[in-house]
This record gives C-alpha cells, sequence and structure tokens, in this order.
C-alpha cells in the first residue's frame, strides 16, 4: 500500500478529541492499527522499492531474499530498498489482477511470460528498453527477447529460461535394440512411435506424458511445440483471431499424430505417478528442465536426451518462464529498474537463483558459471533456447486460449475426435475474442498496437 | 419513560453498530459495486470508468450456450447431491445415534471427510477412481472388477464424470448433515417414541410417523444448506475434471471464475454472480415456502 496517509502521530493529533477518550496505551493500539492499514512505515529518505515475487521451492525463495539483501546493501548510499513480497504460485496472477485493479500494483513484480502481452495491454507495465544498453540485450538468450518484446518494445526479462526435451533411459533402449538419433539430433514422429511400439512389444513401457499434471498451462507448453513443428499456430500471429488457424488442417494431422501416442498405450492418460521415469517405470520422459537433476542423480551415465521429435521437417521446443517487468506507475522508475537490471545481472541476481532452481541461465555471460552446460542434457537445453525454441503467442486473450487448447489436448488424448475438439476449442476461444474486441476496454484487440 | 426510551434507543445504536459497519463495508458495499460493474463493459485490470452496458451481459449470459451448459451441470449436480446426501446423513444419525462409546468413534469416522481439505480429497478420489492404466487400476474400479462389472474411465466419460464427482461430495459431506440430524434427534421426545412403541408401532412407523416429523425443521435447514453448498460447486471438478471432458462438469462458480480471471470480463463476471445469486436465493426461497418451517 502506498504512504498516501499523513504519518500516525498527526492522524490522532488533528482530533484533540480523540485525547481525552482514548488512554495512551489505547492510543498506541490505534496508532499500530493505523500503521497496518496504511504500511507506512516512518518517513525517511530511503526511498522503498515494492517488490512482487511468485512463490517458488523454497531454496528458490531464499536465493531471492538473499538477492535483495544484497542490493540493499548495494544501494545503501542512494537509500534504494527492496521491499519483497512472496504470494503463492497459484494465487499470484489473481494478486496481480487485483492490485492493477486498485491501482496497487507494486514498482516491479515477476510474471509469468506468456500473460506479459494482456498486461502490456492494459498498459500495466513500462517498457525497459531505457535501462539497458543494446549490448546488454545481445547478451540475454534470444527466448528471454523474444518473451518480453511486445510490439517491438522490451518490457520484462527474466532471470533464467525453461526448456523441455526427450530424456531416455540408454540401457532400457539398448535392451529392446532402440538406437537414440545421433547426439544432438531428433527423431521424426514415425521414428519416435516406432520407438514407442518396439519397447511396448518388449514388455516395456515407454514414455511419461506427465497427464497427472492438473495446470492447464503444461499441456499448452508441452506440447504447442508439436503443433509450431508440423507448421501450424495456435492464434494469428497479431494475437486478435483463431478462426481458420486453431483448427487447421495442419494442426489436425499433428495432433492425430501426437493423439496415436495415447491411444496406442504409449503413455499413460491418468497417472498416478508424479515422475515414471525416475522411479523406472517408463523408458523415456517428455519433460523439462526441472527434473534433469533428479534425473542425473537417479540414471547416471545412462539417462540420454534429445530435443523433442518433429512432426515437420523441423523440430520445435518451448521455452518461457517468469520474467521481471516495471509497473507503469513505480514511484521511482530509476530505483525499480535497478532491481530488474540487478535480479538479470549475471553475478548478482542469475547465477545464486539458476543454483537455487536448476533453470536455464538466462544470460550467455552467466553460463560461464555452470560448467554442465558443456554437455548433456544441459547443452541441448541451451542449444534449443538459441536455435529451435520459441514463446508461446504475444496475445491478451492467451489465459483463454491456454485455457481451452490444454482442455481440448487432454480430451483429444482420451480419443475425442481430433478435427471436432480442436473446431469446438477454436470457437470457444473466438467467441470470447470477439466479444472483448466489442468491449472498448481492450485497447489492442480493437487494432491499436500496444504501447 | 421517555429519557429512559432514549438512552435505550441510544445504546441500541451503539450495540448495532459494528455489525452494521461491518455488514455495509464486506456485503453492501461489495455488492454495490459488483452490480455497478455488471452494467458497464468493467475490465479487471481497469474496472472503473468503463462504457456503460446495460444489461447486454444478462441477456448475453441467458442466451450462451456455455454457460446454460454450467447452470444445468450445477443443477443436475444439486439434484444428485441434495436428496441423496439428506437421505444418506439422516439415516446415518439414526444408525449412530446410541449413547455406548465406541459409536462415537463411528461417530468420528463418519465426520473426517468433512475436515480434510478438499484438494487432499480431490487427489485421493482422482486416484480411487482411476481407469485401467496398463496393468493398474483405481480401487473402485479393482473393487467393481471383483463383483463382475467392467472398469470405468469415472471422471473422463461424458455421462459418468458427475454423477462420479456427486457420489464422492456426498461421501464427503455426509458427516457434517449427520451431525446436524444427531443434534436434532435429542430433541426428539423420549416419551413419545415410547408410546408408538407401546401403541405397537414398529422400527419404520416409529420414524415416519415420529421421528421425521419431530425433525422437520431440522430436515429443512439441511436441505437449504446442502442445497446451497451443492450450487457452490466448484473446488472438485476444478482439481480432478477441469470441467471435462468436454464441458461436461463445468459449474457455475468455474464459468465465473474463467471469466473473471481468464478473459478477465470482470462486468460479465459480475452479471454471472448476480444472475447465480438470483437463482439460488429463488431456489431457497421456493423451498422455504413448500415446507414453512415450524415456530414454537
Amino acid at each position: 500500500m502506498r504512504c498516501l496517509r499523513p504519518p500516525v502521530t498527526n492522524v490522532t493529533a488533528r482530533r484533540p478529541a480523540m485525547h481525552l477518550v482514548l488512554r495512551p496505551f489505547l492510543r498506541r493500539i490505534f496508532g499500530l492499527v493505523m500503521l497496518a492499514l496504511t504500511g507506512c512505515s516512518q518517513p525517511t529518505a530511503e526511498t522503498t522499492i515494492r517488490v512482487w515475487s511468485h512463490q517458488g521451492q523454497e531454496s528458490e525463495n531464499r536465493a531471492l531474499r538473499a538477492i535483495a539483501d544484497r542490493f540493499n546493501a548495494a544501494h545503501a548510499d542512494r537509500g534504494w530498498r527492496v521491499e519483497l513480497n512472496f504470494f503463492p504460485d497459484y494465487q499470484y496472477t489473481e494478486k496481480i489482477a487485483i492490485a492493477a485493479a486498485a491501482h496497487d500494483l507494486p514498482d516491479a513484480f515477476d510474471i509469468d511470460g506468456p500473460l506479459l502481452a494482456r498486461y502490456v495491454d492494459a498498459r500495466l507495465l513500462a517498457p525497459l528498453d531505457p535501462w539497458f544498453t543494446a549490448g546488454e540485450r545481445a547478451d540475454f538468450l534470444p527466448t528471454i527477447i523474444a518473451q518480453g518484446t511486445i510490439g517491438g518494445k522490451l518490457y520484462a526479462l527474466g532471470a533464467f529460461d525453461s526448456a523441455t526435451v526427450l530424456y531416455f533411459d540408454r540401457e532400457r533402449l539398448a535392451r529392446a535394440g532402440v538406437t537414440p538419433p545421433a547426439d544432438g539430433g531428433s527423431w521424426t514422429w514415425a521414428e519416435f512411435l516406432a520407438a514407442a511400439a518396439t519397447l511396448k512389444t518388449h514388455g516395456d513401457a515407454p514414455l511419461s506424458m506427465h497427464f497427472n499434471e492438473a495446470a492447464d498451462e503444461w499441456y499448452t507448453y508441452a506440447f504447442s511445440p508439436v503443433i509450431w513443428s508440423g507448421g501450424g499456430a495456435l492464434i494469428s500471429s497479431d494475437g486478435t483471431t483463431v478462426r481458420g488457424i486453431l483448427a487447421s488442417a495442419a494442426n489436425v494431422r499433428s495432433l492425430q499424430q501426437w493423439q496415436q501416442v495415447f491411444t496406442r498405450g504409449f503413455a499413460g492418460t491418468d497417472p498416478v505417478d508424479p515422475d515414471p521415469f525416475g522411479s523406472g517405470t517408463v523408458a523415456m520422459d517428455w519433460s523439462g528442465h526441472w527434473m534433469a537433476r533428479s534425473h542425473l542423480a537417479k540414471k547416471g551415465a545412462r539417462l540420454g536426451v534429445m530435443p523433442l521429435p518433429r512432426i515437420g521437417g523441423k523440430g520445435a521446443a518451448p521455452c518461457g518462464s517468469w520474467c521481471w517487468g516495471i509497473s507503469a506507475r513505480a514511484r521511482d522508475p530509476a530505483a525499480a529498474a535497478a532491481w530488474v537490471r540487478w535480479v538479470t545481472d549475471a553475478h548478482e541476481g542469475i547465477v545464486p537463483i539458476v543454483e537455487a532452481n536448476g533453470a536455464v541461465p538466462a544470460r550467455r555471460s552467466a553460463m560461464a558459471a555452470f560448467p554442465e552446460y558443456a554437455t548433456p542434457p544441459y547443452r541441448v537445453f541451451r542449444e534449443q533456447l538459441e536455435q529451435s525454441a520459441r514463446p508461446r503467442p504475444h496475445t491478451p486473450h492467451y489465459a483463454t486460449l491456454s485455457r481451452e487448447f490444454a482442455a481440448a489436448l487432454r480430451d483429444i488424448a482420451r480419443g475425442a475426435d481430433v478435427l471436432q475438439r480442436l473446431q469446438r476449442a477454436e470457437d470457444d476461444v473466438q467467441r470470447v475474442i470477439d466479444r472483448r474486441r466489442q468491449q472498448p476496454s481492450l485497447s489492442s484487440a480493437n487494432g491499436g498496437p500496444p504501447r | 419513560m421517555t429519557a429512559w426510551r432514549k438512552t435505550d434507543a441510544r445504546a441500541a445504536g451503539f450495540f448495532l453498530a459494528p455489525a452494521l459497519t461491518l455488514l455495509a463495508v464486506f456485503a453492501v458495499w461489495p455488492l454495490a459495486r459488483a452490480l455497478g460493474w455488471s452494467v458497464t463493459h468493467a475490465d479487471l485490470l481497469a474496472p472503473d470508468g468503463q462504457p456503460w452496458a446495460g444489461l447486454t451481459h444478462y441477456s448475453e449470459l441467458v442466451g450462451d450456450a456455455r454457460f446454460r451448459r454450467a447452470f444445468g451441470n450445477t443443477a443436475l449436480f444439486a439434484l444428485f447431491v441434495v436428496p441423496i446426501q439428506t437421505v444418506v446423513a439422516f439415516f446415518l444419525a439414526l444408525w449412530v445415534n446410541r449413547p455406548e462409546p465406541a459409536w462415537r468413534w463411528l461417530r468420528s469416522v463418519f465426520f473426517i471427510p468433512t475436515i480434510i481439505a478438499m484438494p487432499v480429497l480431490a487427489v485421493l478420489w482422482t486416484m480411487l477412481y482411476q481407469p485401467v492404466q496398463g496393468d493398474a487400476m483405481g480401487l473402485v474400479n479393482a473393487g467393481l472388477s471383483v463383483v463382475g462389472i467392467t472398469p470405468q474411465a469415472w471422471l473422463r466419460e461424458p455421462h459418468l464424470a458427475l454423477p462420479a464427482l456427486a457420489f464422492m461430495s456426498v461421501w464427503q459431506g455426509v458427516g457434517l448433515q449427520m451431525m446436524v440430524f444427531l443434534a436434532g434427534l435429542q430433541n426428539v421426545p423420549r416419551e413419545t417414541l415410547e408410546a408408538a412403541r407401546i401403541d405397537g408401532a414398529g422400527p419404520w412407523q416409529r420414524t415416519w410417523h415420529v421421528t421425521v416429523p419431530a425433525l422437520r425443521n431440522t430436515i429443512i435447514f439441511v436441505v437449504t444448506v446442502t442445497t446451497i453448498l451443492a450450487f457452490r460447486l466448484f473446488v472438485q471438478p476444478y482439481l480432478m475434471t477441469r470441467g471435462g471432458p468436454g464441458d461436461a462438469t463445468r459449474s457455475i462458480v468455474q464459468a465465473i471464475y474463467e471469466t473473471t480471471f481468464l478473459s478477465q470480463e470482470l462486468g460479465r463476471a459480475c452479471a454471472a454472480m448476480f444472475l447465480f445469486l438470483g437463482l439460488v436465493a429463488f431456489i431457497t426461497l421456493l423451498q422455504r415456502r413448500l415446507w414453512r418451517e415450524e415456530r414454537t
């Protein structure tokens, strides 16, 4: 909350009658309540930078707190002080929306990458371009820049990125006579299905696709590459229509091939085990960088990794993660930008946070601190982000799109007709887009470019 | 006398003030704001100062097939849950209404699901309902296959998903209603039951002609509360099926949630909320009218 109210002592002083009623201890309590309500500390020369973050794993939260402490120590001479608040992951996005409605956004906050377009559209964010030199921007992975750039302006930068690959158990593949592609190469979809079929005939459960995930975002994130590699898209490049795009012939063909993974029993549609690859139940795992440490610890040299299988000629990979932006109403934009610079600085921000959460460092200069990026699986993560990964679509309607696409994917995996289900998703998304475009409140949906 | 009354009125004002203030701040004011937004194109990220929409949202919602489906699902869920849960809770209460300490344990056992957080139960029941996956299947299917019933994909079949969620919800909620009935049973006059027994009434007749009429107000309370709770269905389908397959288990509350936080059409979401509020109020009033509480 902002310090819009006068200092506590003045509040009681302006009402002399209250002194007669309020005994000293009551007054103290009243003062404390007012302090809690206004959230103001005693006025000092200090500039408090309000920063919000989603709550990650505890190690990650600890690392971010330490980063903030070091920021405060380093900027004490300028009087800049970060006040860091965490909110649970599952309600963080709602929290941001409600704060925006109440004009109570913090000065800087982290944002889930694909939701950025909506915040930019609602003019909640200030561009970061003035605060980062071209040289600095070039140090970031291209996916981080692509994720944060909307309408030609950079609105957010992350300290880390994500990668998803196909992990496999070398021994189990060899036992079934399945040969993985050469180092760095990937399977075509036909090769992938053939490998799974061979594993199955050898009595091995082939694959985990993590259908125990409750969150919609896993499905959109992990399986959009199937759409992209088949030459399709989820939404038009300007983010305003899915008509003829989401249920296109290319997408139907791609998802029909994807569906076979489930209809032929290669992966479970209702698994209970969250990590069947780690526990040795399945031979391959369609999963993210976040499993790399655990898989390496369990499998050692047996762990193999390859880019996701491709439907068309060219492979595709997902990317994107949490990134930092500055509120358009930040009280001291320079101070807020200093925090974003600090938390995305290779040494001060990226190294400690990546050590804690195991994600892919967002800057090339930070990679040097992580020698594991010279060998797989980490090398594959980096190569993928440098070459074949693309962010989820930039559209203010992303949340609706992702929800409907994920629901369609779940139904398709469980046997729904691909064309019918995609058409339905297309209708459901388009109806929301059309409605929002009629409402003047959503600016760019009416054709105007986001500011 | 007048002076005394004046002080009295002032005292009443003092005592009422905290409650009225809280009510105004936390109920009346938010409802008034929401009503205001429901007639504009309020956007979640910029709710105020948006153009006037009149009753557009209301008329669109009434004509929207997806929203009507959500209404239908929720009503169907309530239709499953309210009668079954009330009847089961009633008979459970009759069964465990015994003074011996051993029965206290059984009462606790029935009550336990109501105090466990719904997300935990959602995970548990997703596992119980698990369809055949390779050589594994959930306990429900395993149990049914013992008696020769083919395993089903309970949460994945459009016609089975809602009943499966309703069954789980009855299991979860029945303990609370059972407790309410148990409390009511303490007020059934023993003398009347004794007299009925002496007059030759069997257990069924005693239940139907003595216990049920004596529990009339309790039953009305249980039915009303269960109806309201059933209409608020959200967590079970949201965590177990995400409203799927298709829209088979999408509830009104999920539709409102998605309109608020995904498409962020606050005006439309508020209109949906008022339609929902109106429906629940209407059903509750109808129940009360049909089945008036007896006051002594």
